[in-house]
């Protein structure tokens, strides 16, 4: 008999009927009468500066109610999660610094005439070279991203002295290994929906987090938060990917000015193109371990290519390091992860948020020495589990709950069960 | 000719943001007839964590799941709950529902006291009801057993437990002018990591987890079939298993995405493969066998013991899948995705080497 009445059951899902039945309202399927549909004009460059824009036939056209370019924008115009370094719109004479970013909104009373307003905006871009590779952003002669520089930030880990560490070693495995840009994929697009009553704005949206949304609605329009309600809509998956801001400061511009309910849903390529994505990594890891597999010294260097804007980025490249050893236990430890500005899309959270890439880097490590020592990878791993006792390479003392030498164990036992067979020998 | 292999990946990931405060808060509200309101601003994008926490609100008031709604994600009426990241909500959400409703509970408590005639202590509360702790020297599991085997006798309870329902003390309560609303929050004990040695308490919780992967490699064209996927996770406790193995299915369908095929191509910033043609992702025709198992080593400071499962579920997927890889050829893929064309370009190496 459980001691939990409700927990531990494995009761209906709240949400379950409502969207196998259809029932659930998505962003997209919330209207309002006279509402308008709002569409963005992108950047077709990844990196130069908007230099004039010209919106008059855009604005003349039958059926446009307001063409919003960064001049119109009555708050801070700029967003971000950790830095605030994304623009709501470009302004004319600033930096664009990936395609997609937005130079002017329009909205419409359909999206056909709202789609043939911003092919009648003209925009003259200085193209500069854009940077591409986040190693040749870190050198010191590269194009500047950023005034600052292309390096937004270094973490730092060191524990014990590694040097000693590998001179104590037995076996050392170093590699370099490489992770590519991945998208979220969630099957909503970016939606919301937003009025205005004079007031107060109110919009649904399909977000991770309604607060930061409100926020940042708050600043940009330079109005108190309490003039803000964001609602979540039913939401489609997020992974992380909507996290970040997508619709709704420009859905509360719109709807502010033109006193309508305007309505802005992404395309499925609009989605791709525009979100964040999973951030590509180069990591370089060098582990040794003593005769008996008794892990002993462990260097890390991860490069992290964030793209344009920070988002979740200087976080992601943190966490990495962090984990970087994974659920090991290791004296002698120094791990560098550099957060590096690209005119990429811009990278940010995604499910795993940095220990995707260096659970692939640290696993293949263990395997490899493991093989090397002549032991199993079943083996090594219960050898340098991190353990109630334990230190983490941030020098966290684990007190309870550590449980990897059970997940270790009951694996191995359901691989017995259904006899999964190495062929290199015993797991 | 294809040959199969079977590799291993570990994983641990930390609950919550990383060295900074990401605090949650909540409301509960008892209504009048025992049904139970909870305010958060946790927003469930799929995940379940209205779920979640309405189970947590509900065994901590002592009502039934069904008894319980939850409004979240409304900056309008819901309290700040933070981003559904971090694997975070069940732990943080968890803990903030769960003392909104100690907070709401504690109101009923005093009352039912009062009702029952004795200290608030000897009171339990569960399936709608407060009940007296049984006397001493009878476990509380012995005397609910006896009342249960005599109700399927067709008699009467028998208990010598004195009994209020919530809904009775809730009236109660009324009739004195007492409303009975909770307010909580938490915040995980973390510290900030040191800027030159990143030394530090990052999170209050870890989660854990152990994926074995069975793939089969066609040595002729370099494809990967992923056969079968074992996935131990330690979850601290399991809110709601059925949940928690959809989130390990779900994370090893994305795993084995990343480990063989998604990747954006970008020519000059722009992404080429903007649309589901061009941009590949695991259909429910590749995803393989998956054996999720929940292992249960319970948080002292997470609600009833959980921790999180979100991302920890994807993370070893694609590890698992490359020393797998690596177990049935003999050839090391060091970049991800492990795409056919890497596979024969290796075995060619090796073979040359070989030769």
């Amino acid at each position: 008999m459980s001691e939990f009445k409700v927990v531990g059951q494995s009761v209906p899902k709240a949400d379950a009927l409502d969207k196998v039945i259809g029932r659930a309202k998505f962003a997209a399927d919330i209207s309002f009468p006279g509402m308008l549909y709002a569409k963005a004009l992108r950047s077709p460059v990844a990196h130069g500066i908007l230099q004039h824009i010209d919106y008059s036939a855009a604005a003349a056209l039958p059926g446009v109610a307001a063409v919003l370019t960064g001049k119109d924008v009555p708050g801070a115009n700029n967003f971000g999660i950790i830095i605030k370094d994304e623009p709501v719109i470009v302004k004319n004479g600033e930096k664009i610094r990936k395609i997609g970013d937005t130079l002017a909104l329009v909205a419409a009373e359909n999206e056909a005439i709202a789609e043939q307003a911003l092919a009648l905006i003209k925009v003259d871009i200085e193209e500069l070279t854009p940077v591409l590779c986040p190693i040749a952003a870190m050198q010191p002669d590269a194009p500047k991203i950023y005034d600052k520089g292309n390096v937004l930030a270094v973490r730092k880990i060191v524990k014990g002295d590694t040097e000693a560490g590998f001179r104590d070693s037995a076996v050392v495995v170093q590699q370099q290994y490489k992770t590519q840009m991945v998208e979220h994929a969630y099957i909503e697009p970016e939606a919301g929906i937003a009025l205005f009553d004079g007031d107060v704005v109110t919009m649904w949206v399909s977000t991770q987090n309604p607060h930061y949304d409100a926020k940042e609605v708050a600043r940009n329009l330079n109005i108190g938060l309490n003039k803000v309600r964001v609602i979540q809509a039913a939401t489609g998956g997020g992974f992380g990917g909507k996290l970040d801001v997508s619709v709704q400061v420009h859905l509360a511009m719109l709807a502010v000015v033109t006193r309508r309910p305007v309505r802005m849903v992404y395309s499925r390529t609009e989605s791709i193109k525009n979100s964040v994505k999973r951030h590509p990594y180069t990591i370089t890891m060098k582990t040794g371990a003593d005769a008996n597999g008794r892990l002993t010294a462990f260097e890390c260097t991860i490069i992290g290519d964030t793209g344009a804007y920070a988002s979740y980025g200087p976080g992601t490249l943190t966490r990495s390091a962090v984990h970087a050893t994974g659920p090991y236990e290791i004296p002698n430890v120094k791990i560098t992860a550099y957060t590096v500005y690209t005119n990429n899309p811009q990278a940010g959270a995604m499910r795993g948020f940095g220990v995707p890439q260096v659970a692939f880097a640290h696993e293949a490590q263990m395997d490899m020495l493991a093989e090397k020592v002549g032991i199993s990878p079943l083996e090594i791993r219960l050898l340098n589990a991190l353990r109630p006792g334990s230190l983490t390479a941030t020098g966290q003392y684990l007190e309870q709950s550590v449980g990897i030498v059970s997940t270790l164990e009951a694996a191995a036992a359901k691989v017995r069960e259904i006899k999964l067979e190495r062929r290199g020998g015993r797991l | 000719m294809k040959k199969r292999g079977v590799g291993m990946g570990c994983m641990w990931y930390g609950v919550g943001n990383t060295g900074l405060p990401n605090p949650a808060g909540a409301h509960v509200d008892i209504l009048d007839d025992g049904t139970v309101l909870v305010l958060t601003g946790c927003a469930d994008i799929g995940q379940g964590s209205d779920t979640a926490l309405a189970q947590i609100a509900a065994e901590e008031i002592g009502v039934r799941y069904e008894d319980v709604r939850v409004v979240s994600a409304d900056t309008g009426v819901t309290p700040d709950a933070g981003a559904t990241s971090a694997s975070r909500q069940t732990y943080i959400s968890g803990n903030a529902v769960r003392s909104a409703a100690r907070a709401a509970k504690q109101l009923i408590l005093e009352t039912a006291a009062e009702m029952l005639g004795v200290s608030q202590e000897e009171i339990i509360a569960g399936d709608r009801l407060l009940k007296v702790r049984a006397a001493s020297g009878k476990s509380q599991a012995f005397t609910d057993c006896q009342s249960e085997c005599r109700v399927g006798l067709g008699l009467d309870s028998g208990s010598d437990t004195r009994e209020v329902s919530i809904a009775e003390v809730i009236a109660k309560c009324r009739m004195k002018g007492k409303l009975t609303l909770g307010h909580g929050w938490y915040n995980p004990d973390t510290t900030g990591l040191d800027a030159e040695t990143g030394q530090g308490r990052p999170y209050a919780t870890y989660a854990f987890a152990t994926q074995v992967a069975e793939v089969e490699v066609d040595e002729d064209t370099g494809e990967v079939t992923v056969l079968r996927v074992v996935a131990a996770h330690d979850v601290g406790r399991a809110i709601n298993p059925r949940n928690v193995e959809g989130q390990i299915e779900g994370g090893c369908a994305i795993g084995m995405g990343y480990a063989l095929m998604e990747e954006i191509k970008l020519q000059e910033g722009n992404v080429l493969n903007c649309n589901f043609a061009t941009y590949l992702l695991p259909t429910s025709l590749d995803v393989p066998e998956i054996y999720p198992l929940i292992v249960e080593d319970p948080e002292k400071t997470g609600p009833f013991g959980a921790k999180g499962v979100g991302e920890p579920a994807l993370i070893p997927t694609a590890a698992a899948i490359a020393n797998a890889v690596y177990d049935a050829v003999g050839v090391r893929i060091t970049d991800l995705p492990i795409t056919p064309d890497k596979i024969l370009a290796k075995l060619k190496e090796k073979q040359n080497k070989g030769a």
